[in-house]
């Protein structure tokens, strides 16, 4: 009897189909959010942009470029709005697919039922494509110059996953009935592929908000205009690269961004042991409430955003802010200055705008290390004579280098990625050319301008750069202390 | 242990040199936190004082003419009252739901039996160090449909790889009997999550929820990349940022809202009141989760 379970068992991991059907499925799911395989772009009108996924949740975004086709009349907006409703279909139907592909992995019983899922989605699936195919026929008999009609790729390929699920799924089942397999009481996985697929959505979203972006590198390698295509007669090679140093504008612009980005972060660097200096001076003062005071309220900037920053500091340092009040009211000077509108000393000020915000939390980590240190330590400092600066610097200063050290190890990691939030809400007409960083100029430049290939160009550079600093660090720190910082 | 540190800091001979340090460092300490308290202060008592006198630039240092019509008045700026929602949704649906995810996805990495689950495990925290840049990413965020989309705020920010690591490494620190137990009678892996992980994680989910809370409240970064043709979907961030740098648009704002301007003289006590509002939330909420900042933040550092 044992023999007879292990040679079906034998049969089942050797069946191929069952591969088959969950590795088309896998890809079918994939591809619905992929917008270059959208079988609903039944006319170039259609943004290029849009996948089947969002033409099945959003209907803006499907006739996002055909506003003056519909209000002209050109098309038909019950076409665009078939071709919603069948992608929906389509997009249930890969779901259902998908639910099915998951049960295959079960036990016999739980695989027995799954397979009704993937008989009914890929019914669904031809349903679907039929809806997007008569969607097609409505542009092609509205014969529209500016609305051409287009057969999509993508059909072909969604039919084609429609055809091999619904042949594998039916003769999965008819072979699923001659084998007569023994059926369990209960629908039952192994534990592994249970948490694999409890995990699988979590990596799904993952792989698309991580790891798809970098396939947008290869904007970087065309002459990409906003809303353009990406065909071989834009591809442009290593041009961007090149062009950003060749061109002398450009060229200037990067080095002084990087000049900006690298003297405000080496001043960020050296000026990193401040937060443990606040945290040895605080714990100093024996008064408990006192600190209790200083730690609540030097944390709170912390919190507040970028925006509320520049608020306060308009608040204070604008024509009409705190400063010039308190000099024309209090003082009795009269003053108008805008310090706002200046490019004097631009580093040492988002320096010091970054220490108001950042040094009471920073220091926080410093201030639960040094109450985690051996009092013994002090006491055997205090026999030995040591006055107050002597164990601050002989006891307090070593036991916190372990944690300085890696915070340091990390800010030069981040050498390059200084944020833009600080730089952007502090920009204005006289500044702007001192706080450009580098991933403001990178947002500039596509946001702003939309010259996608150059900043896309620019980002690889940052990232590469970036990780190599970032292993290095890496390196370093497991040379020097045995222990990796990532 | 601070009764230890009380007394040997006592036990000094106090020098003429200690003492003077002592003022120093206590002189020192009392101003900078005066520096970071006051400008809030400072804002605070120019949108309760007479709009007269903020508009000619009276209120120093005391509050005149105390009035809080300026906050109620907030409401018919339509625009910031519509950004209001869209800031305070997002933190709400967004926070509980990556903490749900962060809970979960945190629980199932710590599972030995999963199918590949170290190579899983790496590709989430592989993303925390590299990421392709903002531009294809909003390239990307474009083909999946998600700009000048609501859901741009949401879905994104799901999986934080950061916080499953917190997750994980608390669940771990939990005794495993509790959970063999629970198998041991049957329970399966959701079940035991439902009723064993999740209550005793509530430490460390509040505090990623904190976090996660105030990320969202001040979001600036992704309203200005992904939401640039719909005013609509602007976080709160976003909008006081339009109104700083051009009074004109807080004007038409001002007007479109009708009986606003005849009470307000300019645009001045305006921006202070929203600014206000974007901070009293938190600095009203601060007291009470500062506990779970400063865990937060010495979470991370044993991270390892």
């Amino acid at each position: 009897m044992t023999s007879l379970v292990k040679a079906r068992e034998e049969t089942r991991r050797g069946n191929t189909l069952y591969i088959i059907h969950r590795v088309t499925i896998l890809l079918a799911v994939v591809c619905v959010f992929y917008p270059g395989f959208n079988p609903g772009r039944i006319t170039t009108a259609i943004n290029r942009n849009v996948s089947l996924f969002t033409a099945s949740i959003s209907y803006n975004s499907l006739v996002s470029e055909l506003e003056r086709a519909l209000m002209r009349g050109w098309v038909q907006s019950s076409t665009f709005v078939l071709v919603m409703i069948a992608s929906i279909i389509l997009v249930v139907g890969i779901a259902l697919c998908a639910v099915g592909g998951c049960m295959s992995v079960g036990n016999n019983r739980m695989r027995r039922s799954g397979l009704w899922f993937p008989l009914a989605g890929s019914v669904a699936m031809t349903a679907g494509l039929t809806g997007l195919y008569l969607a097609y026929g409505h542009i092609v008999q509205a014969n529209n110059k500016r609305v051409p009609a287009h057969f999509p790729g993508g059909f072909w390929l969604f039919a084609v996953f429609t055809a091999v699920i619904l042949i594998s799924t039916i003769v999965l089942i008819i072979q699923d009935r001659r084998e007569k397999k023994e059926l369990e009481d209960k629908m039952k996985m192994k534990e592994s592929y249970n948490l694999f697929l409890l995990m699988l959505p979590f990596l799904a979203l993952s792989f698309v908000f991580s790891y798809l972006p970098l396939w947008g590198w290869r904007y970087a390698f065309f002459d990409y205009k906003a809303g353009g295509e990406l065909t071989m007669d834009n591809f442009v090679g290593l041009y961007w690269f090149t062009y950003l140093f060749e061109n002398p504008a450009t060229r200037a612009d990067f080095f002084r961004v990087l000049k900006n980005t690298l003297g405000m972060s080496a001043l960020g660097i050296a000026t990193s042991w401040l937060p443990m200096a606040f945290a040895i001076l605080l714990t100093q003062i024996p008064n408990m409430r006192f600190r209790r005071i200083v730690q609540n309220f030097t944390t709170v900037p912390n919190f507040l955003g970028w925006t509320i920053i520049y608020a306060v500091a308009l608040a204070i340092f604008a024509t009409d802010g705190f400063i010039n009040n308190f000099l024309n009211n209090i003082l009795g000077i009269s003053a108008n200055t805008n310090y706002l509108m200046s490019n004097s000393h631009m580093w040492i000020k988002m320096l010091l705008w970054g220490l108001w915000k950042g040094l009471g939390w920073n220091a926080i980590i410093y201030i639960s290390s040094i109450t985690g240190i051996d009092p013994t330590l002090y006491e055997a400092a205090e026999v030995d004579g040591a006055n107050r600066f002597q164990k601050m610097w002989n006891v307090t200063v070593p036991s916190l280098m372990p944690t300085f050290f890696v915070l340091l190890l990390m800010s030069i990691a981040n050498i390059l990625s200084n944020g833009m939030e600080q730089y952007l809400v502090f920009s204005n007409s006289m500044n702007a050319s001192s706080l450009e960083v580098l991933d403001l100029y990178v947002y500039n430049l596509g946001i702003g301008n939309g010259q996608i290939p150059m900043s896309t160009a620019i980002g690889m550079f940052k990232s590469v750069i970036s990780v190599t600093l970032l292993f290095a660090a890496n390196t370093a720190s497991k040379k020097l202390r045995g222990e990796s910082i990532i | 242990m601070a009764r230890d540190a009380k007394t040997s800091s006592l036990r000094y001979k106090t020098s003429f040199g200690d003492k003077l340090f002592m003022v120093i460092n206590v002189t020192v300490f009392a101003v900078f936190t005066l520096i970071c308290i006051f400008p809030f202060y400072y804002l605070f008592i120019n949108t309760i004082s007479d709009n007269d006198l903020v508009g000619k630039n009276l209120i120093t240092l005391i509050p005149r003419g105390i009035h809080f019509s300026n906050y109620i008045a907030l409401k018919d700026v339509s625009d910031f009252a519509n950004s209001v929602i869209v800031t305070v949704s997002r933190t709400i649906i967004g926070t509980s739901l990556m903490v749900l995810v962060s809970a979960l996805a945190g629980y199932l990495t710590t599972k030995k039996e999963m199918w590949h689950r170290s190579l899983w495990y790496r590709m989430l925290v592989i993303t925390m160090y590299f990421n392709a840049g903002t531009i294809p990413w909003y390239m990307n965020m474009l083909g999946l449909g998600l700009t000048d989309n609501y859901l741009g705020y949401i879905i994104p920010g799901l999986v934080a790889p950061y916080n499953i690591i917190l997750v994980k490494t608390y669940i771990e620190s939990i005794p495993a009997s509790l959970e063999e137990s629970a198998t041991i009678d049957g329970a399966s892996a959701m079940q035991v999550f439902s009723k064993i992980i999740l209550p005793l994680a509530k430490p460390i989910l509040a505090t990623i929820a904190v976090f996660g809370a105030v990320g969202n409240w001040n979001s600036l970064q992704d309203s200005l990349i992904l939401m640039s043709n719909s005013p609509e979907l602007y976080t709160m961030q976003h909008r006081l940022w339009v109104y700083l740098n051009s009074s004109s648009n807080l004007a038409t704002a001002m007007q479109t809202g009708g009986s606003v301007t005849s009470a307000m003289l300019n645009t001045k006590v305006i921006k202070y009141t929203i600014s206000m509002v974007t901070v009293i939330p938190i600095m009203l909420v601060y007291p009470f989760m500062q506990r779970y900042f400063e865990e937060g933040i010495m979470l991370g550092a044993v991270k390892g």
